[in-house]
């Protein structure tokens, strides 16, 4: 019984679901039809008055207007953009003109340093090559004159080593043969008596 | 000036004791050649004289030609070369004077003459030595002057060893002039034409 009675209370729960549907639909579609007429209307209406009021010539004097104003903004802006982009150019070129000749400036600084360190070195180079250059020629100098000063000497000497015999040979030769023995003999005799002493001590002491 | 040549009359106090009983020795008599020539001469007189003593009477003899050399000697000796015992005499002396006498080596730059040998040798035996002989050289290189070589030292008395002497005179004088000047050195003069062809 109780199953029946489920089933009875299930099934009259469900024909009151469905009796409330369909009331709502019901009432529903009655409501919408009239409201929907007068809206129509309005907006005919409005639509006669527009046509009215935006009419043909309205419509190309507005389309004109925002010719001539779209236009104007066209060349406002164009002017803007052409001011713009002049200035942004001179911006540009004195900026490039500006890092061109900074970097111009860098880099002929460098080759200036660059060409001021050859230079250096090459002075350096130059002083270090003239200092031994004075010291060789110094060290050559003094040799020479070192050397000079010998072969004088040596000339000298030689000379002077030489000279009495040099003189012997010419005197005697020029006058050796000039002078007669008989000429000599007192010369002879003096020389003699100045050793004559000599001369009796070796006879006495001789073999 | 050159000294007078006497004969050997003055002798050395060093010798005079010695040879006052000996002959003496003529100037021209300088060398040992001389005197071994004497000695060769006096033997063959001596040897001539035995001969013509041993030889019987009327045997004809030739007496042997004396040397100007001999005629001196015996001369200045006053000897008689006729007697045996001066002949004796003149040999010993002659053998005494070859083995015991002095000599001298003397060198000139020339050949000398006789007179120059004999006022040289009158000198030598006055002032040295009354025996004292002499060999004479020649030395061309010496210019003047002479070189005596005795029995034991050597003597240079020639010109060229004067010069070397004084050298220093020479070194002197080069060296005033080398230190004056240039312009105060006067050149030398230009050799006559002549001289010159």
């Amino acid at each position: 019984m109780t199953i029946w009675w489920l089933i009875l209370i299930l099934a009259a729960i469900g024909a009151s679901g469905i009796a409330f549907i369909w009331l709502i639909v019901r009432v529903g579609a009655g409501v919408g039809k009239p409201q929907a007429k007068g809206a129509d209307s309005f907006e005919e209406a409005a639509e006669q008055d527009v046509e009215h009021i935006f009419n043909e010539d309205f419509r190309e004097e507005l389309r004109n207007r925002g010719r001539l104003h779209f236009e104007k903004i066209l060349g406002e802006n164009a002017m803007f953009l052409q001011q713009d982009l002049r200035l942004t150019t001179s911006q540009l070129n004195e900026y490039m003109k500006n890092e061109i000749t900074k970097k111009l400036k860098e880099e002929f600084q460098k080759y200036e340093e660059s060409i001021m360190d050859a230079k250096q070195l090459a002075i350096e180079s130059i002083e270090k090559t003239n200092a031994a250059i004075d010291e060789q020629r110094t060290l050559l100098s003094q040799e020479l004159q070192q050397q000079v000063a010998q072969e004088k000497a040596a000339m000298l000497k030689r000379f002077e080593d030489n000279m009495a015999d040099i003189v012997n040979h010419y005197v005697l030769a020029a006058v050796g043969n000039q002078i007669d023995l008989n000429d000599q003999l007192e010369y002879i005799l003096a020389d003699m008596e100045a050793n004559k002493q000599a001369i009796i001590e070796d006879i006495q002491n001789g073999a | 000036m050159a000294p007078k040549a006497p004969a050997a009359s003055v002798a050395p106090a060093h010798v005079a004791a010695e040879t006052k009983t000996m002959l003496q020795l003529p100037v021209l008599v300088s060398s040992p050649v001389d005197v071994g020539r004497l000695i060769r001469e006096i033997e063959s007189v001596d040897e001539t004289l035995l001969q013509l003593g041993l030889r019987q009477s009327g045997t004809e003899v030739k007496m042997p030609k004396t040397t100007q050399l001999m005629d001196k000697i015996v001369e200045q000796n006053k000897l008689n070369l006729l007697q045996a015992e001066d002949r004796k005499k003149l040999h010993e002396f002659l053998e005494s004077v070859k083995t015991s006498a002095p000599v001298l080596h003397v060198s000139f730059s020339a050949d000398p003459n006789t007179a120059f040998i004999e006022k040289l040798m009158a000198w030598l035996r006055r002032e040295i030595h009354p025996l004292l002989l002499m060999t004479v050289g020649l030395q061309p290189t010496i210019g003047a002057g002479a070189i005596v070589r005795s029995t034991n030292k050597y003597f240079d008395m020639s010109l060229k060893q004067d010069f070397a002497k004084k050298l220093n005179l020479l070194h002197e004088s080069i060296s005033k002039m080398a230190a004056a000047p240039a312009d105060q050195v006067q050149p030398a003069p230009a050799p006559a034409p002549e001289a010159a062809a």
